[in-house]
């Protein structure tokens, strides 16, 4: 109980003091240049317009965290069967890891819209343009892991005759694990951003939407609070999601591992 | 039973828990304490100057202004789009010299998708914008201090266009259609009027590319666009499509209206009459002469090719002066028509009621030559 009071003092009060300091200086900024709202809303509108749109902004946030998470998992799960392959071959390392770069320096406005031509309009292509924007981290991570085990260690292996498998399975993945766990980090971050910019171009049922088209529709509406408000649930999707996979990375690395400080830099 | 050294030994235990929590909350502090001395000293800092906004009797944003006349005032005139025959009359007006001869030096400066143009007028009072009157009713209900002072497209050319051998006359065939996909920005105020006033839910809603890529590969595509532009591209794609014309459901904003600062329209009206005017004898130019104008639209957006830009200006003359209406009369506005797009507008959910004093929106004195041409007080 007063280890989780020392938690909220250290992470969470100092945060929220300087949440409030700027926003007592952004609305006595608003009031004395009278800027208007269409160029820049005071954060009580921003508050007002949280309020009035809650039911939607909350139902926006599950959509597009839903596609997040779904492609976060199917990146976790394909980035590491690559980080295997490339592993596992020199030569398969060298001429693939180009091509798994692309997918970090691609810009998702140029790949989205191959995404929606080549796999159609839909929840699918949100999920893997979100999949598609988080697969690096855990590419390049799994296979700095996989590959960086300690020599002795497989010279052990190796003396006792373990197969190629073995020393895949039995080895070299418990000694990524750290490593794919930070590149979880990384990627649950880019998830979210790929799930709500696929939307742009996506599109969106006349039922359900996500904060993608949130965002747009603010915009078209030059509702500039409402912008605010929607990007405030993105991030705060983005911290929560953030918080899962930390929790989770954490929980998997003091069970099983030595030391909390065991989350593993490549 | 317990026995005092136990008692004794716990005691020492609590008093040492509680020494400890003292520390620790002691520590908490001298680090939180530059974090509350800075809020403190804001906070201080924020109260003693008030909060009262600038009420001076001038717009401080206007003082650099230069106030003789030999040097001509430098504005802009902020686009809604990429340049084309929409602003055909304001670049006429910069092509022929009318900006010149009125002694004030234009930038025109091309938009894009989502351009901010009611903001950065509202932002800034020397500029101009051109934008359509739906949009600067959402932005008068944003507290936008802009006004609408010259309308040279009197007839909106927003349509959806559609395959021509899709078996689709009507919006209430549209409607009807499965498998379909309707590319359209939802929040535009037309598109919520369309949704208010059809029931779309049959459709797959899409944002709207920009371009018609899309629409020339897919049969069962429509979208947005603007009778006198997209048409004539598909066209020379091969495509021949059909434009269901929203202005036939009732939802008819002026478009491409010119848009102005309300402080500059107070302080400085003659640059806003010189400005009307010579946009008026632009636009008038334009539909007679396109040619030299249209040369210096397909030099700024190369994307637009010239011969489109012809069929623009010819599909533009009916929007302009529509029923035949004399030239002089271009730009006119009239009260109930924004009246009933106000109407429209809160009915469709595009605005709150009594968010937008609707004729405050709008300013006709600018439209007015005063007697023998001259230009003074009312």
């Amino acid at each position: 109980m007063k280890r989780w009071l020392h938690v909220a003092c250290d992470a969470i009060l100092p945060p929220l003091v300087l949440l409030v300091l700027v926003a007592a200086v952004w609305q006595w900024a608003v009031v004395r240049w009278d800027v208007r709202p269409i160029v820049l809303p005071g954060p009580g509108l921003v508050l007002e317009a949280l309020y009035r749109r809650a039911g939607d902004l909350l139902r926006s946030v599950i959509f597009s965290g839903t596609a997040a998470m779904l492609g976060f998992f199917i990146s976790l799960v394909a980035g590491t069967l690559i980080a295997f392959v490339f592993s596992q071959s020199r030569w398969l390392r060298t001429s693939g890891y180009p091509y798994a770069l692309f997918l970090q320096t691609v810009p998702i406005v140029a790949i989205a819209p191959l995404i929606v031509h080549w796999c159609g309009r839909g929840w699918h292509s949100i999920v893997m343009t979100a999949g598609i924007l988080s697969l690096f981290p855990f590419i390049a991570n799994g296979t700095a892991g996989l590959l960086g085990v300690d020599p002795d260690l497989l010279d052990l292996f190796r003396i006792h005759n373990a197969s190629r498998w073995q020393v895949l399975w039995k080895l070299r993945l418990p000694s990524a694990v750290p490593a794919i766990c930070s590149g979880a980090k990384t990627s649950c971050g880019l998830a979210v951003v790929g799930s709500i910019v696929g939307e742009y171009f996506v599109g969106y049922g006349s039922k359900s939407f996500g904060l993608g088209y949130m965002i747009l529709f603010a915009v078209d509406q030059l509702r500039m609070a409402e912008l605010f408000a929607a990007v405030l649930a993105s991030t705060a999707l983005t911290v929560i999601m953030f918080g899962v996979v930390s929790l989770a990375t954490t929980a998997i690395l003091t069970r099983w591992y030595d030391a909390p400080e065991a989350q593993g830099d490549p | 039973m317990t026995r005092k050294s136990d008692v004794r030994g716990r005691r020492s235990e609590v008093s040492g828990q509680k020494s400890k929590n003292i520390e620790r909350a002691q520590s908490l502090l001298s680090d939180l304490r530059p974090l509350l001395v800075l809020a403190l000293g804001t906070l201080l800092a924020l109260g003693c100057n008030g909060t009262d906004p600038l009420s001076l009797p001038h717009d401080p944003r206007l003082a650099d202004a230069p106030l003789n006349i030999d040097e001509p005032p430098h504005v802009w005139l902020d686009l809604n789009w990429f340049p084309e025959a929409e602003h055909g009359g304001y670049y006429a007006a910069l092509v022929h010299g009318y900006f010149m001869e009125e002694g004030l030096k234009v930038e025109i400066v091309p938009g894009g998708p989502k351009a901010p143009v009611v903001a950065q007028v509202s932002a800034n009072p020397w500029h101009f914008g051109v934008d359509n009157a739906d949009k600067l009713l959402l932005g008068r209900a944003q507290k936008a201090d802009v006004l609408a002072v010259f309308a040279p497209i009197q007839d909106s050319p927003r349509c959806i266009l559609v395959h021509a051998d899709a078996g689709i006359d009507t919006f209430d065939d549209l409607a009807r259609q499965t498998d379909f996909t309707l590319a359209i920005n939802p929040g535009q105020p037309f598109a919520q009027f369309l949704t208010k006033k059809l029931s779309l839910s049959g459709l797959r809603m899409v944002p709207y590319p920009g371009n018609i890529s899309q629409f020339v590969l897919e049969k069962n595509f429509a979208q947005q666009a603007y009778s006198f532009s997209e048409p004539f591209v598909a066209k020379q794609q091969g495509v021949t499509t059909k434009s269901l014309m929203v202005s036939d459901l009732g939802f008819n904003p002026y478009t491409s209206a010119l848009l102005v600062n309300e402080a500059l329209a107070k302080e400085q009206p003659e640059v806003v009459r010189k400005m009307v005017r010579a946009s008026r004898r632009g636009w008038q130019k334009y539909l007679a002469d396109p040619g030299p104008t249209n040369g210096y639209i397909h030099e700024q957006n190369p994307e637009m090719p010239l011969d489109v830009l012809q069929f623009g200006v010819e599909a533009l003359k009916p929007l302009c002066l529509p029923h035949d209406l004399p030239e002089s009369t271009l730009g006119q506005m009239t009260p109930e028509r924004w009246e009933t797009l106000a109407a429209q507008m809160v009915e469709s959910g595009s605005l709150a009621a009594d968010s937008v004093d609707v004729i405050r929106a709008f300013s006709l004195e600018f439209l007015v030559e005063k007697p023998g041409g001259k230009v003074g007080p009312p």
